[in-house]
């Protein structure tokens, strides 16, 4: 009765308070719920591609979002994820339980070179020659087709598990632990320093940061992340192809995190979320289903002209205000912050944050 | 063996400088990462053809015609879609992209999925040292040539192209002595795409016009800016001539890995940063924000 | 996203309401429908579709059933999870009986699972690759469902390519007076030629031929002047092209434009198609390739398929139009067992012997197409001044001479 009484107080005063975590509760209750009001095959394999492309997108905002390395050629970590995986457990008959983390663990160690490489470029310069990269890698992969299976990839993977309902589970789950995980990071110390080096790095590294450590171990995070998307979603399609390098995907990745926001963890998951089944919900209607790529650009380039800080970040300053005193938030409906007391609406004009 | 490659090459650099040189100039003067840059190259394509071959009009006419109106709907585009969205580098960078695939699906559903060829403008060979050139591909050099010299000529010798690399410089000092900034950055539009139309409308009869071509030439014309230096035009001149040359000797010394040349263009792009993270001619910015 | 969720209840209550008094047959046509192949798989079917339900639909022991399509666009070109997306939408959503189509190998192969894990029969018309058919004698009770009506194997398309060759060769040889003909290879990099470039390097000494060298260009390539040149310089007679994309267009149009002595033959998926002459900007002459349809009697069928097909379509058939003849499959299978549920389809589209419009259809083990020349392996065309000419089987009525350039 005591935690009973106790969990229903956190809810209130944690939850309840503010409209953006009543959301974010109510989004993880319908991820819970989804497989058993609503089993549907076909349902839950769109929303367990969205997943695996929430934890790509997210993993895309740690590295361009929060620490200003704004990769192009983000595929490449997702791609080295499927390969590295599929790879395994084709030749080496791993399960496919043990090949999914090699291959994250392949994408962090690739993730790492590309950091070295990429060090000394800043700004366009590193956005442009990461857009190489996986450029790069397919033309190797299309050199040696008898181990990379060349153009059509390697195919016939085992599955993490062969029901829908498992495949969602695992992948839904793996987008819950991944996200959370990526945003404590991004609020921790760490992402401070991040936010810190991307703002100015030469003023981080004259505070005695040691910025060269923490932009490679933000590549390899990143890295790592997108590699367990890349690798689930090779054992999901059972296919880890070409595709998964494609230029389309890192741009996909780029639209995903500044659509819904970035330097935000949540907004690219949100954007994900939004577009992916949208995209997928065209497809739908005979007449439409071939200009959705049309009607996707479209939405994306008229949303950007109204919220060009990101659709996610708008909805949060329209719902909620960040108290001028003490940065907490605070619903919109308030007038006085709920943990310091300050007026929010008075002689300050509501802190905008930096874009 | 020679002969061929040195033609082969001056082509493909001739293609790839008219890319490159409008796209560092964008950049440098708006800070503007244009990915729907080959996308404008792709519409003069497609625009030609339909003048050229549904509109049955003369070949001078429309190739004009063709530049005239991409350049004008360039800058239609940025008025409408990058000016108000300016100050925010993210918003502009996708901006871009969704224009690039709007254009794309656009085609596709006006002119179809397939790919079309445009005729000939001028027929006939002319031999050269046992090789035989098509005039069309001579064509290519001399129009890349002139529209190269018309450039630096604008940028060097008129007012407008003082006020140009003044603002490419240093832009606010740019301002305060006077100049429009924007109008400036309008203008540099206008010039940047007006090349990339022009290189549209030379290589339609050569190449094959589909709603896709803008996606290769995207890839190697960034790694051309980038190894010559963002926002240098003289950097961006001497990438095009080495990743032409590159792509032309890698065809000709390894024929069995003729589809690997996109790579190697790129892998020597990544060495040139290494060495040189600024690239061959950029301009060191240390604390560029 | 809520208005998503709304719209799939809507449907769901819709098919709930449907779904126990079936009258029809619902098979679901699955391309890249804003690209040429996706159009042919659905005009094919459109076609027969119109036929059986004009004649009076399908007799299901006794019950007639009227054919009903689902155009499923896959946008497999451009993104392989669409692709299976759609496939998944078509079985659990559309409620699809059987699945038809596909055409990028990637893409087919990862639909071919979803077809699999839902058990429902899925007749492949456009991938050739031999990995799919593999599947089935690997592990015939999960893929025994897949079947593939068009095309032939890889493997089985180059046996058909150097049967043609050697057909092309005997020409010269009488021609030229040339006792060892020189042949260029030209293919294209992609995963299709990768097993098939050896085989031809192997093959073509055996067959008294010269090999003048090997060149592989991109598949997207929008130049092949280097490859030309060497080529020129080589002195090849012949041409050797194993090409599927916009590169076989500007092989055909630049050959033309240099005026080349040699003959291309081979794989050329762009010059199959109708809009290649216009393409190449009518440079593309003498350019040969393997082909499906054309006003042949390959099949008593062919001709009058082709010629309904133009006069409705305003143009000619495609190699995916073989959905045409993947519905009267189904009919007949349906017709003489009387039922549609998968397992019993199966062992008699096995032993099936089929006259369509494309082929004399038999599968086996496999469930690929039975190869034989006159009967499986298709015919050739080459371009001639603006039209194609079919040349092989000579044996077939209808065929033209093959003609060579100088």
């Amino acid at each position: 009765m005591y935690l009973l009484r106790r969990a229903w107080a956190n809810l209130k005063n944690e939850i309840l308070v503010l409209p953006s975590r009543v959301l974010v509760a109510l989004w993880v209750l319908g991820l819970a719920l989804l497989p058993v009001v609503w089993p549907d095959p076909y349902i839950l394999r769109i929303v367990t591609m969205t997943c695996l492309f929430a934890i790509f997108a997210a993993s895309w905002d740690l590295l361009a979002g929060f620490a200003g390395q704004v990769s192009f050629g983000h595929a490449l970590n997702f791609g080295t994820g499927a390969y590295a995986s599929a790879l395994l457990a084709q030749n080496l008959g791993l399960s496919p339980w043990i090949t999914v983390w090699v291959g994250a663990l392949v994408a962090l160690v690739i993730g790492l070179a590309t950091g070295w490489l990429c060090l000394r470029l800043r700004g366009s310069y590193l956005s442009l020659a990461t857009l190489a990269l996986p450029i790069i890698v397919i033309g190797v992969l299309f050199a040696f087709p008898n181990f990379s299976g060349g153009e059509l990839g390697i195919s016939g993977l085992r599955r993490l598990t062969t029901s829908p309902v498992g495949n969602y589970a695992i992948a839904a789950i793996a987008m819950l632990v991944s996200v959370f995980a990526m945003w404590l990071i991004a609020d921790s110390k760490f992402g401070l320093v991040l936010h810190a080096i991307r703002d100015d790095e030469v003023a981080a590294r004259a505070s005695g940061i040691n910025t060269t450590r923490y932009k490679l171990a933000v590549f390899m995070l990143s890295a790592l992340f997108a590699g367990v998307s890349g690798a689930l979603y090779s054992h999901f399609l059972r296919v880890a192809g070409p595709s998964t390098l494609e230029v389309a995907l890192s741009f996909q990745a780029v639209i995903w995190g500044i659509f819904g926001g970035a330097a935000t963890i949540y907004g690219p998951v949100a954007a994900v979320f939004l577009l992916y089944p949208f995209t997928e919900w065209l497809g739908n209607f005979e007449r439409l289903s071939e200009l959705r790529l049309l009607i996707f650009a479209v939405t994306v380039l008229v949303i950007l002209l109204f919220m060009p800080r990101g659709m996610v970040s708008w909805v949060r300053d329209k719902i909620e205000s960040v108290c001028p005193r003490c940065k907490a938030r605070n619903g919109a409906w308030r007038r006085e912050c709920r943990l310091c007391g300050a007026g929010l609406h008075g002689a300050f004009a509501p802190a905008r944050r930096a874009p | 063996m020679l002969q061929d490659i040195l033609i082969t090459g001056l082509i493909n650099s001739g293609v790839y400088a008219l890319l490159a040189i409008g796209f560092s100039l964008i950049f440098g003067v708006a800070r503007i990462v244009n990915i729907a840059h080959t996308a404008f190259y792709m519409l003069a394509a497609y625009c030609f053809y339909a003048l050229l071959v549904t509109a049955k009009l003369d070949v001078l006419v429309a190739g004009i015609l063709a530049i005239v109106a991409i350049t004008a709907l360039s800058l239609l585009c940025y008025k409408i879609i990058i000016e108000p969205v300016r100050e925010h580098q993210a918003a502009v960078l996708i901006a871009t992209i969704a224009l690039a695939t709007i254009f794309q699906e656009l085609m596709q559903v006006g002119f179809g999925g397939h790919y079309l060829g445009i005729p000939s403008t001028i027929g006939g060979a002319f031999t050269i040292g046992g090789m035989s050139i098509p005039w069309q591909r001579v064509l290519i050099i001399v129009v890349a040539a002139a529209m190269l010299a018309a450039t630096w000529w604008l940028l060097y010798r008129t007012r407008l192209g003082l006020a140009i690399r003044a603002t490419a410089n240093d832009r606010e000092a740019a301002t305060l002595m006077g100049m429009n900034a924007d109008r400036v950055a309008m203008a540099s539009v206008a010039i940047s795409v007006a090349l990339a139309a022009v290189a549209g409308v030379v290589v339609a009869p050569v190449f094959v016009v589909d709603p896709r071509m803008w996606l290769a030439p995207l890839v190697t014309m960034l790694a051309i800016v980038v190894l010559g230096g963002l926002g240098s035009l003289k950097g961006s001149l001497i990438g095009a001539l080495t990743i032409g040359y590159v792509e032309a000797i890698t065809v000709f010394a390894v024929p069995a890995g003729a589809y690997l040349k996109g790579a190697i263009a790129l892998s020597i792009m990544i060495v040139v940063l290494l060495v040189r993270p600024e690239g061959l001619y950029g301009v060191a910015f240390e604390e560029e924000r | 996203m809520l208005r998503t969720l709304l719209s799939v209840m809507a449907v769901l209550s819709a098919l709930a309401t449907t779904a126990h008094a079936q009258s029809s047959i619902k098979i679901a046509i699955l391309g890249p429908m804003a690209f040429v192949q996706g159009e042919n798989h659905w005009a094919g079917a459109e076609m027969a579709r119109d036929e059986i339900n004009r004649a009076g639909g399908i007799n299901m022991g006794g019950r007639r059933l009227t054919v009903e399509l689902v155009k499923v666009d896959t946008n497999e070109l451009q993104s392989v999870p669409d692709a299976t997306n759609a496939i998944e939408r078509a079985i659990t959503r559309d409620r699809a009986d059987f699945l038809m189509g596909g055409f990028r190998s990637e893409a087919v192969l990862a639909m071919q699972e979803v077809a699999m894990d839902n058990k429902k029969i899925f007749l492949g018309a456009g991938a050739s690759l031999t990995k799919l058919g593999a599947n089935v004698e690997a592990n015939y009770d999960r893929y025994k469902y897949w079947f593939r009506i068009s095309p032939t194997k890889d493997t089985d398309l180059i046996r058909t390519v150097f049967t043609i060759l050697g057909s092309v060769a005997a020409q010269i040889r009488t021609d030229l007076k040339k006792e060892v003909p020189k042949v260029a290879i030209l293919a294209e990099k992609a995963a299709w030629t990768e097993g098939l470039v050896p085989a031809v390097q192997k093959t073509l000494p055996a067959m008294k031929l010269e090999i003048a060298g090997l060149w592989q260009p991109s598949d997207r390539a929008t130049d092949v002047t280097a490859e030309l040149s060497a080529i020129e310089r080589s002195g090849a007679d012949i041409v050797f092209t194993l090409l599927s994309g916009p590169v076989g267009i500007v092989v055909g149009r630049q050959m033309g434009e240099r005026n080349m002595k040699a003959v291309a033959f081979g794989i050329n998926v762009e010059a199959q198609k109708d809009e290649f002459w216009s393409a190449t900007a009518g440079k593309g002459q003498f350019v040969s390739t393997l082909d499906t349809f054309a006003e042949v009697e390959l099949t008593p069928k062919m001709t009058p398929f082709v010629r309904a097909f133009k006069e409705r379509f305003k143009k000619s058939p495609a190699y995916n139009a073989a959905t045409y003849d993947g519905i009267y499959i189904l009919k007949e299978a349906i017709e003489k067992t009387g039922t549609m549920n998968a397992d019993q389809l199966v062992p008699f589209l096995e032993k099936m012997d089929f006259v369509g419009a494309a082929f004399y259809t038999t599968f086996d083990k496999r469930h690929d197409l039975v190869w034989a020349p006159g009967k499986t392996a298709g015919i050739a065309v080459q371009w001639q001044d603006g039209k194609k000419v079919p040349f092989w089987p000579p044996q077939i009525k209808g065929m033209q001479p093959f003609r060579m350039p100088r």
